[in-house]
Protein backbone atom coordinates (compact mmCIF):
# COMPACT_ATOMS: atom_id res chain seq x y z
CA UNK A 1 0.00 0.00 0.00
CA UNK A 2 2.74 2.43 0.95
CA UNK A 3 4.43 1.94 -2.38
CA UNK A 4 1.22 2.73 -4.18
CA UNK A 5 0.47 5.79 -2.12
CA UNK A 6 3.86 7.20 -3.08
CA UNK A 7 3.03 6.68 -6.72
CA UNK A 8 -0.11 8.73 -6.21
CA UNK A 9 -3.71 7.88 -6.96
CA UNK A 10 -4.28 5.39 -9.75
CA UNK A 11 -7.25 5.57 -12.07
CA UNK A 12 -9.33 2.95 -13.84
CA UNK A 13 -11.45 4.43 -16.62
CA UNK A 14 -14.41 2.23 -17.48
CA UNK A 15 -15.79 2.98 -20.90
CA UNK A 16 -18.22 1.45 -23.41
CA UNK A 17 -21.64 1.81 -25.01
CA UNK A 18 -24.80 2.68 -23.08
CA UNK A 19 -26.80 -0.07 -21.41
CA UNK A 20 -24.05 -2.69 -21.17
CA UNK A 21 -23.65 -2.52 -17.39
CA UNK A 22 -20.69 -0.15 -17.29
CA UNK A 23 -21.80 1.53 -14.08
CA UNK A 24 -22.38 -1.83 -12.40
CA UNK A 25 -18.92 -3.08 -13.42
CA UNK A 26 -17.38 0.19 -12.17
CA UNK A 27 -19.12 -0.18 -8.81
CA UNK A 28 -18.10 -3.84 -8.59
CA UNK A 29 -14.43 -3.00 -9.22
CA UNK A 30 -14.53 -0.26 -6.59
CA UNK A 31 -16.14 -2.50 -3.97
CA UNK A 32 -13.62 -5.27 -4.61
CA UNK A 33 -10.67 -2.85 -4.42
CA UNK A 34 -11.97 -1.28 -1.21
CA UNK A 35 -12.37 -4.72 0.33
CA UNK A 36 -8.79 -5.46 -0.60
CA UNK A 37 -7.79 -2.49 1.55
CA UNK A 38 -7.37 0.21 -1.09
CA UNK A 39 -8.93 3.60 -0.44
CA UNK A 40 -11.26 3.71 -3.44
CA UNK A 41 -13.58 6.29 -4.96
CA UNK A 42 -16.08 5.39 -7.67
CA UNK A 43 -17.28 8.28 -9.83
CA UNK A 44 -20.51 7.32 -11.57
CA UNK A 45 -22.51 9.08 -14.25
CA UNK A 46 -26.12 8.01 -13.98
CA UNK A 47 -26.51 5.09 -11.60
CA UNK A 48 -29.78 3.16 -11.51
CA UNK A 49 -31.61 3.41 -8.21
CA UNK A 50 -31.12 -0.28 -7.55
CA UNK A 51 -27.40 -0.03 -8.07
CA UNK A 52 -27.18 2.96 -5.71
CA UNK A 53 -29.13 0.91 -3.18
CA UNK A 54 -26.81 -2.06 -3.70
CA UNK A 55 -23.80 0.20 -3.26
CA UNK A 56 -25.31 1.74 -0.13
CA UNK A 57 -23.96 5.27 -0.70
CA UNK A 58 -26.08 8.41 -0.81
CA UNK A 59 -24.66 9.71 -4.11
CA UNK A 60 -24.03 13.41 -4.63
CA UNK A 61 -21.61 15.62 -6.54
CA UNK A 62 -19.16 15.38 -3.60
CA UNK A 63 -17.48 12.09 -2.65
CA UNK A 64 -19.44 10.42 0.15
CA UNK A 65 -17.95 7.64 2.26
CA UNK A 66 -19.87 4.39 2.63
CA UNK A 67 -21.47 4.38 6.09
CA UNK A 68 -20.21 0.90 6.95
CA UNK A 69 -17.78 -0.34 4.34
CA UNK A 70 -14.29 1.02 5.00
CA UNK A 71 -12.19 2.49 2.16
CA UNK A 72 -15.18 3.02 -0.14
CA UNK A 73 -16.38 6.38 -1.43
CA UNK A 74 -18.87 7.21 -4.14
CA UNK A 75 -19.70 10.36 -6.12
CA UNK A 76 -22.11 11.07 -8.94
CA UNK A 77 -21.34 13.35 -11.86
CA UNK A 78 -23.28 16.58 -11.86
CA UNK A 79 -22.31 18.17 -15.15
CA UNK A 80 -23.86 21.55 -14.35
CA UNK A 81 -22.05 21.83 -11.01
CA UNK A 82 -18.81 20.75 -12.66
CA UNK A 83 -19.19 23.44 -15.28
CA UNK A 84 -19.76 26.08 -12.64
CA UNK A 85 -16.48 25.01 -11.05
CA UNK A 86 -14.66 25.06 -14.38
CA UNK A 87 -15.81 28.60 -15.06
CA UNK A 88 -15.08 29.83 -11.54
CA UNK A 89 -11.59 28.38 -11.78
CA UNK A 90 -10.71 29.78 -15.18
CA UNK A 91 -12.50 33.12 -15.49
CA UNK A 92 -12.24 36.37 -13.50
CA UNK A 93 -14.69 36.25 -10.59
CA UNK A 94 -16.91 38.91 -12.14
CA UNK A 95 -16.95 37.24 -15.55
CA UNK A 96 -17.54 33.82 -13.96
CA UNK A 97 -20.67 34.99 -12.17
CA UNK A 98 -21.91 36.75 -15.29
CA UNK A 99 -21.40 33.55 -17.28
CA UNK A 100 -23.18 31.37 -14.74
CA UNK A 101 -26.08 33.82 -14.54
CA UNK A 102 -26.35 34.00 -18.32
CA UNK A 103 -29.59 32.38 -19.45
CA UNK A 104 -27.65 30.41 -22.06
CA UNK A 105 -25.08 28.96 -19.72
CA UNK A 106 -26.88 25.77 -18.75
CA UNK A 107 -28.28 25.21 -22.21
CA UNK A 108 -24.87 25.77 -23.74
CA UNK A 109 -22.91 23.61 -21.35
CA UNK A 110 -25.35 20.77 -21.71
CA UNK A 111 -25.39 21.17 -25.50
CA UNK A 112 -21.76 21.57 -26.43
CA UNK A 113 -20.59 18.40 -28.04
CA UNK A 114 -18.63 16.41 -25.45
CA UNK A 115 -19.83 18.67 -22.66
CA UNK A 116 -20.84 15.87 -20.29
CA UNK A 117 -17.70 13.93 -21.12
CA UNK A 118 -15.56 16.98 -20.41
CA UNK A 119 -17.30 17.51 -17.07
CA UNK A 120 -16.68 13.85 -16.19
CA UNK A 121 -13.01 14.03 -17.18
CA UNK A 122 -12.53 17.29 -15.31
CA UNK A 123 -14.15 15.91 -12.17
CA UNK A 124 -12.12 12.69 -12.33
CA UNK A 125 -8.91 14.72 -12.69
CA UNK A 126 -9.85 16.84 -9.67
CA UNK A 127 -10.21 13.72 -7.52
CA UNK A 128 -6.94 12.31 -8.85
CA UNK A 129 -5.17 15.55 -7.98
CA UNK A 130 -6.63 15.43 -4.46
CA UNK A 131 -4.46 12.38 -3.69
CA UNK A 132 -6.96 11.28 -1.07
CA UNK A 133 -7.50 7.84 -2.62
CA UNK A 134 -5.37 4.94 -3.79
CA UNK A 135 -7.75 4.23 -6.65
CA UNK A 136 -10.40 6.22 -8.50
CA UNK A 137 -12.75 4.20 -10.69
CA UNK A 138 -14.31 6.40 -13.36
CA UNK A 139 -17.56 5.39 -15.04
CA UNK A 140 -17.78 7.41 -18.28
CA UNK A 141 -20.75 8.94 -20.13
CA UNK A 142 -21.87 6.56 -22.88
CA UNK A 143 -21.13 8.87 -25.80
CA UNK A 144 -19.61 7.79 -29.10
CA UNK A 145 -18.64 4.37 -27.78
CA UNK A 146 -16.61 5.95 -24.97
CA UNK A 147 -14.18 7.73 -27.29
CA UNK A 148 -15.60 11.11 -26.41
CA UNK A 149 -14.40 10.94 -22.80
CA UNK A 150 -10.83 10.89 -24.08
CA UNK A 151 -11.21 13.51 -26.77
CA UNK A 152 -13.41 15.86 -24.72
CA UNK A 153 -10.60 17.96 -23.16
CA UNK A 154 -9.13 18.76 -26.57
CA UNK A 155 -12.56 19.44 -28.11
CA UNK A 156 -13.40 21.73 -25.26
CA UNK A 157 -10.30 23.89 -25.56
CA UNK A 158 -10.84 23.92 -29.34
CA UNK A 159 -14.36 25.14 -28.76
CA UNK A 160 -13.48 27.83 -26.25
CA UNK A 161 -10.58 29.19 -28.27
CA UNK A 162 -11.34 27.73 -31.63
CA UNK A 163 -11.84 29.09 -35.08
CA UNK A 164 -15.58 29.42 -34.89
CA UNK A 165 -15.51 31.48 -31.76
CA UNK A 166 -12.68 33.66 -33.08
CA UNK A 167 -14.59 34.12 -36.29
CA UNK A 168 -17.62 35.24 -34.35
CA UNK A 169 -15.94 37.46 -31.83
CA UNK A 170 -12.96 38.83 -33.74
CA UNK A 171 -9.25 37.93 -33.69
CA UNK A 172 -8.44 39.61 -30.40
CA UNK A 173 -10.48 39.67 -27.28
CA UNK A 174 -12.72 42.65 -27.81
CA UNK A 175 -14.08 45.05 -25.24
CA UNK A 176 -17.36 44.22 -23.55
CA UNK A 177 -19.60 46.28 -25.74
CA UNK A 178 -17.94 45.35 -28.98
CA UNK A 179 -20.22 43.05 -30.82
CA UNK A 180 -19.15 41.18 -33.86
CA UNK A 181 -19.42 43.05 -37.06
CA UNK A 182 -22.73 42.01 -38.48
CA UNK A 183 -22.52 44.00 -41.67
CA UNK A 184 -19.26 42.26 -42.61
CA UNK A 185 -20.71 38.81 -42.11
CA UNK A 186 -23.74 37.94 -44.20
CA UNK A 187 -24.36 34.81 -42.17
CA UNK A 188 -24.74 36.87 -39.02
CA UNK A 189 -27.09 39.29 -40.75
CA UNK A 190 -29.08 36.26 -41.68
CA UNK A 191 -29.00 34.80 -38.20
CA UNK A 192 -30.19 38.15 -36.99
CA UNK A 193 -33.19 38.03 -39.28
CA UNK A 194 -34.06 34.50 -38.30
CA UNK A 195 -33.50 34.68 -34.58
CA UNK A 196 -34.07 38.32 -33.80
CA UNK A 197 -31.21 40.64 -32.89
CA UNK A 198 -31.74 40.65 -29.17
CA UNK A 199 -31.02 36.96 -28.89
CA UNK A 200 -27.98 37.20 -31.08
CA UNK A 201 -26.47 39.98 -28.97
CA UNK A 202 -26.95 38.00 -25.80
CA UNK A 203 -25.32 34.96 -27.32
CA UNK A 204 -22.42 37.02 -28.58
CA UNK A 205 -21.80 38.46 -25.12
CA UNK A 206 -21.89 34.98 -23.70
CA UNK A 207 -19.31 33.76 -26.18
CA UNK A 208 -16.98 36.64 -25.48
CA UNK A 209 -17.07 35.93 -21.79
CA UNK A 210 -16.47 32.28 -22.47
CA UNK A 211 -13.42 33.09 -24.55
CA UNK A 212 -11.68 34.60 -21.55
CA UNK A 213 -11.45 31.12 -20.04
CA UNK A 214 -9.39 29.83 -22.96
CA UNK A 215 -5.93 29.85 -21.34
CA UNK A 216 -7.19 28.14 -18.21
CA UNK A 217 -9.29 25.58 -20.03
CA UNK A 218 -6.57 24.59 -22.50
CA UNK A 219 -4.00 24.21 -19.71
CA UNK A 220 -6.44 22.12 -17.74
CA UNK A 221 -7.18 20.00 -20.81
CA UNK A 222 -3.50 19.09 -21.04
CA UNK A 223 -3.42 18.15 -17.34
CA UNK A 224 -6.48 15.96 -17.78
CA UNK A 225 -4.91 14.24 -20.77
CA UNK A 226 -1.81 13.43 -18.73
CA UNK A 227 -4.05 11.71 -16.18
CA UNK A 228 -5.78 9.78 -18.94
CA UNK A 229 -2.54 8.49 -20.37
CA UNK A 230 -1.62 7.04 -16.98
CA UNK A 231 -5.03 5.49 -16.34
CA UNK A 232 -5.95 1.88 -16.90
CA UNK A 233 -8.68 1.72 -19.53
CA UNK A 234 -11.35 -0.97 -19.48
CA UNK A 235 -13.93 -1.34 -22.22
CA UNK A 236 -17.22 -2.91 -21.17
CA UNK A 237 -19.51 -4.38 -23.82
CA UNK A 238 -22.03 -7.08 -24.48
CA UNK A 239 -21.87 -9.19 -27.61
CA UNK A 240 -25.06 -7.62 -28.99
CA UNK A 241 -24.60 -5.97 -32.40
CA UNK A 242 -25.06 -2.38 -31.19
CA UNK A 243 -22.50 -2.42 -28.35
CA UNK A 244 -20.13 -4.52 -30.49
CA UNK A 245 -20.22 -1.93 -33.27
CA UNK A 246 -19.35 0.77 -30.74
CA UNK A 247 -16.56 -1.31 -29.22
CA UNK A 248 -15.01 -1.91 -32.64
CA UNK A 249 -15.35 1.80 -33.32
CA UNK A 250 -13.51 2.55 -30.08
CA UNK A 251 -10.57 0.43 -31.19
CA UNK A 252 -10.54 1.97 -34.64
CA UNK A 253 -10.54 5.48 -33.27
CA UNK A 254 -8.47 4.76 -30.18
CA UNK A 255 -7.26 8.23 -29.44
CA UNK A 256 -3.65 8.93 -28.65
CA UNK A 257 -4.57 10.10 -25.18
CA UNK A 258 -5.94 6.74 -24.07
CA UNK A 259 -3.70 3.94 -23.01
CA UNK A 260 -4.53 0.74 -24.94
CA UNK A 261 -7.38 -0.99 -23.06
CA UNK A 262 -6.15 -3.42 -20.41
CA UNK A 263 -9.10 -5.64 -21.27
CA UNK A 264 -12.49 -5.79 -22.89
CA UNK A 265 -15.11 -6.96 -20.41
CA UNK A 266 -17.97 -8.92 -21.96
CA UNK A 267 -20.82 -8.47 -19.53
CA UNK A 268 -23.81 -10.84 -19.47
CA UNK A 269 -21.85 -13.78 -20.82
CA UNK A 270 -23.58 -17.14 -21.17
CA UNK A 271 -21.74 -20.41 -20.46
CA UNK A 272 -19.98 -21.91 -23.48
CA UNK A 273 -20.97 -25.31 -22.07
CA UNK A 274 -24.50 -24.63 -23.35
CA UNK A 275 -23.31 -24.74 -26.96
CA UNK A 276 -23.86 -28.23 -28.39
CA UNK A 277 -24.81 -29.53 -24.92
CA UNK A 278 -26.35 -33.00 -24.79
CA UNK A 279 -30.04 -32.78 -24.01
CA UNK A 280 -31.34 -35.81 -22.03
CA UNK A 281 -33.97 -37.74 -23.98
CA UNK A 282 -36.71 -37.22 -21.40
CA UNK A 283 -36.38 -33.42 -21.44
CA UNK A 284 -39.75 -31.68 -21.99
CA UNK A 285 -39.91 -29.97 -25.38
CA UNK A 286 -40.29 -26.46 -23.91
CA UNK A 287 -37.07 -26.84 -21.92
CA UNK A 288 -35.16 -28.32 -24.85
CA UNK A 289 -36.25 -25.45 -27.09
CA UNK A 290 -35.29 -22.99 -24.38
CA UNK A 291 -31.77 -24.37 -24.14
CA UNK A 292 -31.50 -24.41 -27.92
CA UNK A 293 -32.33 -20.69 -28.07
CA UNK A 294 -29.90 -19.71 -25.35
CA UNK A 295 -27.22 -21.93 -26.84
CA UNK A 296 -27.65 -20.04 -30.11
CA UNK A 297 -27.20 -16.82 -28.15
CA UNK A 298 -24.12 -18.25 -26.45
CA UNK A 299 -22.66 -19.23 -29.81
CA UNK A 300 -23.19 -15.69 -31.10
CA UNK A 301 -21.47 -14.34 -27.98
CA UNK A 302 -18.48 -16.61 -28.46
CA UNK A 303 -18.13 -15.56 -32.08
CA UNK A 304 -18.19 -11.88 -31.06
CA UNK A 305 -15.49 -12.42 -28.41
CA UNK A 306 -13.31 -14.34 -30.82
CA UNK A 307 -13.68 -11.73 -33.51
CA UNK A 308 -12.62 -8.95 -31.17
CA UNK A 309 -9.74 -10.93 -29.65
CA UNK A 310 -8.40 -11.91 -33.06
CA UNK A 311 -8.78 -8.50 -34.58
CA UNK A 312 -7.30 -6.43 -31.76
CA UNK A 313 -5.33 -8.90 -29.64
CA UNK A 314 -6.84 -7.48 -26.48
CA UNK A 315 -7.36 -9.58 -23.32
CA UNK A 316 -11.01 -10.65 -23.02
CA UNK A 317 -12.72 -10.87 -19.64
CA UNK A 318 -16.12 -12.49 -19.27
CA UNK A 319 -18.61 -11.58 -16.55
CA UNK A 320 -21.38 -14.20 -16.31
CA UNK A 321 -25.01 -13.25 -16.96
CA UNK A 322 -26.57 -13.35 -13.51
CA UNK A 323 -30.17 -14.24 -12.83
CA UNK A 324 -30.59 -11.09 -10.74
CA UNK A 325 -28.86 -7.70 -10.74
CA UNK A 326 -26.59 -7.25 -7.68
CA UNK A 327 -28.51 -6.07 -4.61
CA UNK A 328 -25.71 -5.61 -2.07
CA UNK A 329 -21.96 -5.08 -1.66
CA UNK A 330 -21.40 -8.83 -1.47
CA UNK A 331 -22.99 -9.40 -4.87
CA UNK A 332 -21.06 -6.47 -6.36
CA UNK A 333 -17.72 -7.73 -5.05
CA UNK A 334 -18.63 -11.15 -6.37
CA UNK A 335 -19.18 -9.70 -9.85
CA UNK A 336 -15.61 -8.37 -9.92
CA UNK A 337 -14.17 -11.61 -8.59
CA UNK A 338 -13.55 -13.11 -12.01
CA UNK A 339 -10.41 -14.04 -13.87
CA UNK A 340 -8.97 -10.97 -15.53
CA UNK A 341 -10.84 -8.40 -13.44
CA UNK A 342 -9.03 -9.32 -10.23
CA UNK A 343 -5.80 -8.08 -11.78
CA UNK A 344 -7.45 -4.75 -12.52
CA UNK A 345 -8.61 -3.92 -9.00
CA UNK A 346 -5.61 -5.46 -7.28
CA UNK A 347 -2.88 -3.92 -9.38
CA UNK A 348 -4.14 -0.92 -11.31
CA UNK B 1 -31.93 11.59 -37.12
CA UNK B 2 -28.81 11.16 -34.96
CA UNK B 3 -27.53 7.75 -36.01
CA UNK B 4 -27.82 7.55 -39.77
CA UNK B 5 -25.28 4.71 -39.89
CA UNK B 6 -27.32 2.64 -37.46
CA UNK B 7 -30.55 3.12 -39.39
CA UNK B 8 -28.81 2.62 -42.72
CA UNK B 9 -27.30 -0.71 -41.73
CA UNK B 10 -30.77 -2.01 -40.79
CA UNK B 11 -32.01 -0.99 -44.23
CA UNK B 12 -29.01 -2.42 -46.05
CA UNK B 13 -27.94 1.05 -47.20
CA UNK B 14 -25.14 2.22 -44.89
CA UNK B 15 -24.66 5.61 -46.53
CA UNK B 16 -27.93 7.43 -46.16
CA UNK B 17 -27.92 10.96 -47.48
CA UNK B 18 -29.96 14.10 -46.93
CA UNK B 19 -31.77 13.52 -50.23
CA UNK B 20 -34.28 10.66 -49.84
CA UNK B 21 -33.28 7.52 -51.73
CA UNK B 22 -35.19 4.31 -52.43
CA UNK B 23 -34.18 1.45 -50.14
CA UNK B 24 -37.06 -0.91 -50.88
CA UNK B 25 -40.46 -1.08 -52.53
CA UNK B 26 -42.40 1.98 -51.47
CA UNK B 27 -39.70 2.83 -48.96
CA UNK B 28 -37.46 5.88 -49.10
CA UNK B 29 -34.85 6.76 -46.52
CA UNK B 30 -32.82 9.86 -45.71
CA UNK B 31 -30.61 11.13 -42.93
CA UNK B 32 -30.88 14.58 -41.40
CA UNK B 33 -27.80 16.71 -41.71
CA UNK B 34 -28.29 19.79 -39.59
CA UNK B 35 -26.30 22.13 -41.83
CA UNK B 36 -28.24 21.01 -44.89
CA UNK B 37 -31.52 21.14 -43.02
CA UNK B 38 -30.75 24.71 -42.02
CA UNK B 39 -29.96 25.75 -45.59
CA UNK B 40 -33.11 24.09 -46.82
CA UNK B 41 -35.06 25.87 -44.12
CA UNK B 42 -33.60 29.24 -45.07
CA UNK B 43 -34.32 28.59 -48.73
CA UNK B 44 -37.79 27.12 -48.45
CA UNK B 45 -39.26 28.73 -45.35
CA UNK B 46 -37.50 32.07 -45.10
CA UNK B 47 -37.06 32.53 -48.82
CA UNK B 48 -33.33 33.21 -48.86
CA UNK B 49 -31.57 31.88 -51.97
CA UNK B 50 -28.83 29.28 -51.67
CA UNK B 51 -25.71 30.55 -49.95
CA UNK B 52 -22.51 30.38 -51.94
CA UNK B 53 -20.32 28.98 -49.18
CA UNK B 54 -21.90 26.95 -46.51
CA UNK B 55 -18.81 25.73 -44.64
CA UNK B 56 -17.82 28.51 -42.22
CA UNK B 57 -21.30 30.01 -42.18
CA UNK B 58 -22.92 26.74 -41.22
CA UNK B 59 -20.29 26.10 -38.56
CA UNK B 60 -20.78 29.54 -37.10
CA UNK B 61 -24.50 29.11 -37.08
CA UNK B 62 -24.04 25.75 -35.44
CA UNK B 63 -21.99 27.36 -32.68
CA UNK B 64 -24.72 29.93 -32.15
CA UNK B 65 -27.41 27.32 -32.34
CA UNK B 66 -25.63 25.13 -29.79
CA UNK B 67 -25.79 27.95 -27.30
CA UNK B 68 -29.36 29.09 -27.46
CA UNK B 69 -31.79 26.51 -26.20
CA UNK B 70 -33.98 24.86 -28.83
CA UNK B 71 -32.51 26.48 -31.97
CA UNK B 72 -30.61 23.37 -32.95
CA UNK B 73 -33.53 21.10 -32.19
CA UNK B 74 -36.02 23.28 -34.01
CA UNK B 75 -33.95 23.07 -37.19
CA UNK B 76 -34.02 19.28 -37.03
CA UNK B 77 -37.68 19.12 -36.07
CA UNK B 78 -38.49 21.69 -38.74
CA UNK B 79 -37.05 19.41 -41.41
CA UNK B 80 -38.99 16.40 -40.12
CA UNK B 81 -42.28 18.23 -39.82
CA UNK B 82 -41.77 19.90 -43.19
CA UNK B 83 -41.64 16.43 -44.75
CA UNK B 84 -45.01 15.79 -43.09
CA UNK B 85 -46.45 19.12 -44.16
CA UNK B 86 -45.40 18.70 -47.79
CA UNK B 87 -47.92 15.88 -48.00
CA UNK B 88 -45.96 13.74 -50.45
CA UNK B 89 -45.57 10.74 -48.12
CA UNK B 90 -48.20 8.44 -46.63
CA UNK B 91 -46.11 7.91 -43.50
CA UNK B 92 -42.98 9.56 -42.17
CA UNK B 93 -41.12 7.41 -39.64
CA UNK B 94 -38.42 9.19 -37.66
CA UNK B 95 -35.64 7.32 -35.91
CA UNK B 96 -35.50 10.04 -33.27
CA UNK B 97 -33.21 10.96 -30.39
CA UNK B 98 -32.83 8.62 -27.39
CA UNK B 99 -35.67 8.80 -24.87
CA UNK B 100 -33.55 10.84 -22.47
CA UNK B 101 -33.11 13.60 -25.07
CA UNK B 102 -36.42 13.51 -26.89
CA UNK B 103 -38.02 16.11 -24.64
CA UNK B 104 -35.85 18.95 -25.90
CA UNK B 105 -36.79 18.10 -29.50
CA UNK B 106 -40.50 17.80 -28.85
CA UNK B 107 -40.52 21.00 -26.84
CA UNK B 108 -38.24 22.96 -29.19
CA UNK B 109 -41.01 24.82 -31.01
CA UNK B 110 -42.65 25.88 -27.76
CA UNK B 111 -39.34 26.96 -26.23
CA UNK B 112 -38.67 29.14 -29.26
CA UNK B 113 -42.08 30.74 -28.91
CA UNK B 114 -41.34 31.54 -25.28
CA UNK B 115 -37.81 32.77 -25.94
CA UNK B 116 -38.07 34.97 -29.00
CA UNK B 117 -39.90 38.23 -29.32
CA UNK B 118 -39.03 38.74 -32.97
CA UNK B 119 -37.37 36.81 -35.74
CA UNK B 120 -38.57 34.87 -38.74
CA UNK B 121 -38.28 31.53 -36.98
CA UNK B 122 -41.28 32.48 -34.83
CA UNK B 123 -43.51 32.24 -37.89
CA UNK B 124 -42.56 28.60 -38.34
CA UNK B 125 -43.11 27.21 -34.89
CA UNK B 126 -46.86 27.59 -34.94
CA UNK B 127 -47.50 25.07 -37.71
CA UNK B 128 -44.86 22.80 -36.22
CA UNK B 129 -46.71 22.63 -32.92
CA UNK B 130 -49.99 22.05 -34.76
CA UNK B 131 -48.63 19.00 -36.57
CA UNK B 132 -47.00 17.59 -33.44
CA UNK B 133 -50.03 17.87 -31.22
CA UNK B 134 -52.61 16.57 -33.71
CA UNK B 135 -53.40 12.96 -32.66
CA UNK B 136 -54.65 12.22 -36.19
CA UNK B 137 -51.19 13.06 -37.55
CA UNK B 138 -48.47 12.44 -34.99
CA UNK B 139 -47.73 9.53 -32.73
CA UNK B 140 -44.71 9.28 -30.45
CA UNK B 141 -43.41 5.72 -30.15
CA UNK B 142 -41.16 5.18 -27.16
CA UNK B 143 -39.13 1.99 -27.47
CA UNK B 144 -37.72 0.61 -24.26
CA UNK B 145 -35.84 -2.36 -22.91
CA UNK B 146 -37.35 -4.10 -19.92
CA UNK B 147 -34.53 -3.09 -17.59
CA UNK B 148 -34.45 -0.56 -14.78
CA UNK B 149 -32.80 2.50 -16.36
CA UNK B 150 -34.62 2.52 -19.71
CA UNK B 151 -37.94 1.52 -18.15
CA UNK B 152 -37.86 4.25 -15.50
CA UNK B 153 -36.74 6.82 -18.09
CA UNK B 154 -39.55 5.78 -20.43
CA UNK B 155 -42.22 5.98 -17.72
CA UNK B 156 -40.97 9.43 -16.68
CA UNK B 157 -40.91 10.62 -20.29
CA UNK B 158 -44.51 9.50 -20.86
CA UNK B 159 -45.65 11.41 -17.78
CA UNK B 160 -43.74 14.51 -18.80
CA UNK B 161 -44.78 14.53 -22.47
CA UNK B 162 -48.42 13.98 -21.50
CA UNK B 163 -48.22 16.70 -18.86
CA UNK B 164 -46.83 19.19 -21.36
CA UNK B 165 -49.27 17.99 -24.05
CA UNK B 166 -46.46 17.93 -26.61
CA UNK B 167 -47.63 15.21 -29.02
CA UNK B 168 -50.91 13.85 -30.27
CA UNK B 169 -50.51 10.31 -29.05
CA UNK B 170 -47.97 8.05 -27.32
CA UNK B 171 -47.30 4.33 -27.79
CA UNK B 172 -44.82 2.44 -25.63
CA UNK B 173 -43.11 -0.58 -27.19
CA UNK B 174 -41.08 -2.99 -25.08
CA UNK B 175 -38.27 -4.44 -27.15
CA UNK B 176 -36.43 -7.71 -26.57
CA UNK B 177 -39.23 -9.13 -24.56
CA UNK B 178 -38.73 -12.78 -23.56
CA UNK B 179 -41.46 -15.35 -24.14
CA UNK B 180 -42.84 -17.03 -21.05
CA UNK B 181 -41.22 -20.40 -20.42
CA UNK B 182 -44.07 -22.89 -20.31
CA UNK B 183 -42.29 -25.32 -18.01
CA UNK B 184 -40.98 -25.42 -14.45
CA UNK B 185 -37.27 -25.13 -13.80
CA UNK B 186 -36.20 -28.76 -13.41
CA UNK B 187 -34.23 -29.96 -10.40
CA UNK B 188 -30.56 -30.84 -10.64
CA UNK B 189 -27.92 -29.08 -12.68
CA UNK B 190 -26.64 -29.01 -16.22
CA UNK B 191 -27.35 -26.72 -19.18
CA UNK B 192 -31.10 -27.48 -19.41
CA UNK B 193 -31.67 -26.43 -15.79
CA UNK B 194 -29.29 -23.47 -15.94
CA UNK B 195 -30.86 -22.07 -19.10
CA UNK B 196 -34.37 -22.54 -17.68
CA UNK B 197 -33.45 -20.84 -14.39
CA UNK B 198 -31.84 -17.87 -16.17
CA UNK B 199 -34.75 -17.51 -18.58
CA UNK B 200 -37.30 -17.67 -15.80
CA UNK B 201 -35.49 -15.09 -13.62
CA UNK B 202 -35.02 -12.68 -16.54
CA UNK B 203 -38.65 -13.13 -17.59
CA UNK B 204 -39.86 -12.30 -14.09
CA UNK B 205 -37.65 -9.22 -13.95
CA UNK B 206 -39.03 -8.13 -17.34
CA UNK B 207 -42.63 -8.48 -16.13
CA UNK B 208 -41.93 -5.97 -13.38
CA UNK B 209 -40.61 -3.37 -15.83
CA UNK B 210 -43.39 -4.17 -18.29
CA UNK B 211 -45.80 -3.02 -15.62
CA UNK B 212 -43.72 0.11 -14.94
CA UNK B 213 -43.83 1.22 -18.57
CA UNK B 214 -47.38 0.02 -19.26
CA UNK B 215 -46.30 -1.12 -22.73
CA UNK B 216 -48.85 -1.07 -25.54
CA UNK B 217 -46.89 -3.65 -27.53
CA UNK B 218 -43.90 -5.94 -27.16
CA UNK B 219 -41.27 -7.02 -29.66
CA UNK B 220 -39.62 -10.41 -29.22
CA UNK B 221 -36.08 -11.10 -28.07
CA UNK B 222 -34.22 -12.38 -31.15
CA UNK B 223 -31.93 -15.15 -29.99
CA UNK B 224 -28.55 -15.40 -31.64
CA UNK B 225 -29.25 -12.77 -34.28
CA UNK B 226 -26.22 -11.29 -35.97
CA UNK B 227 -26.55 -8.49 -38.48
CA UNK B 228 -28.68 -5.34 -38.34
CA UNK B 229 -30.34 -6.30 -41.64
CA UNK B 230 -31.33 -9.67 -40.17
CA UNK B 231 -32.77 -7.95 -37.10
CA UNK B 232 -34.84 -5.59 -39.25
CA UNK B 233 -36.11 -8.41 -41.47
CA UNK B 234 -37.06 -10.68 -38.59
CA UNK B 235 -38.90 -7.89 -36.80
CA UNK B 236 -40.68 -6.93 -40.03
CA UNK B 237 -41.80 -10.56 -40.45
CA UNK B 238 -43.01 -10.51 -36.89
CA UNK B 239 -45.00 -7.32 -37.52
CA UNK B 240 -46.57 -8.90 -40.59
CA UNK B 241 -47.58 -12.03 -38.67
CA UNK B 242 -48.87 -9.92 -35.86
CA UNK B 243 -50.98 -7.75 -38.12
CA UNK B 244 -52.47 -10.70 -39.97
Amino acid sequence: MTGRAQEGTRAVVVTGAGGVGKTTISAALAVAAARAGRRTLVLTVDPARRLTTALGIEMSNEPEPHPDAPNLWGAMLDATASWHEVVRRHADPEVAERLIDNQFFDAATSHFPASQSFAAAEEAATYLDARAWDLVVVDTPPAAGGIEFFTAPASMSDLVGGRVLRWLTGARLPGRRFLFNRTAKPMLRLADQVLGSNLLEQIAEFFMDLRTTYDGVSKRARQIERHMRRATTLVVTTSDPGPMAETLRFFRALPEVASPPAAVVFNRTLPESWIDAEVPADTPAALATNLERWAEESRMQRAARRELGERHGVPIVTVPWRQHPPTDLEALADLADVEGLRRIWEES
Amino acid sequence: MLDAGGLGSHLGEPDLRFEPQAVGEGLMAASIDRAEALLEYLRVQVGIPALATIGPAARAFDALASTAPAIREVVTMGKILWEVRRDIWDTVVVDAAPTGQIGSYLRAARTIRELLATGRILEQVEWMEEILTDPAVTRLVLVTLLEELPAVETAETVTWVEGEALVGDITVVANRSLPRLEARVPKGDGPVTEAAALHHALWEEQQEWLETVAADATLPYLFGTHTPTEVAERLADWFEDDLR
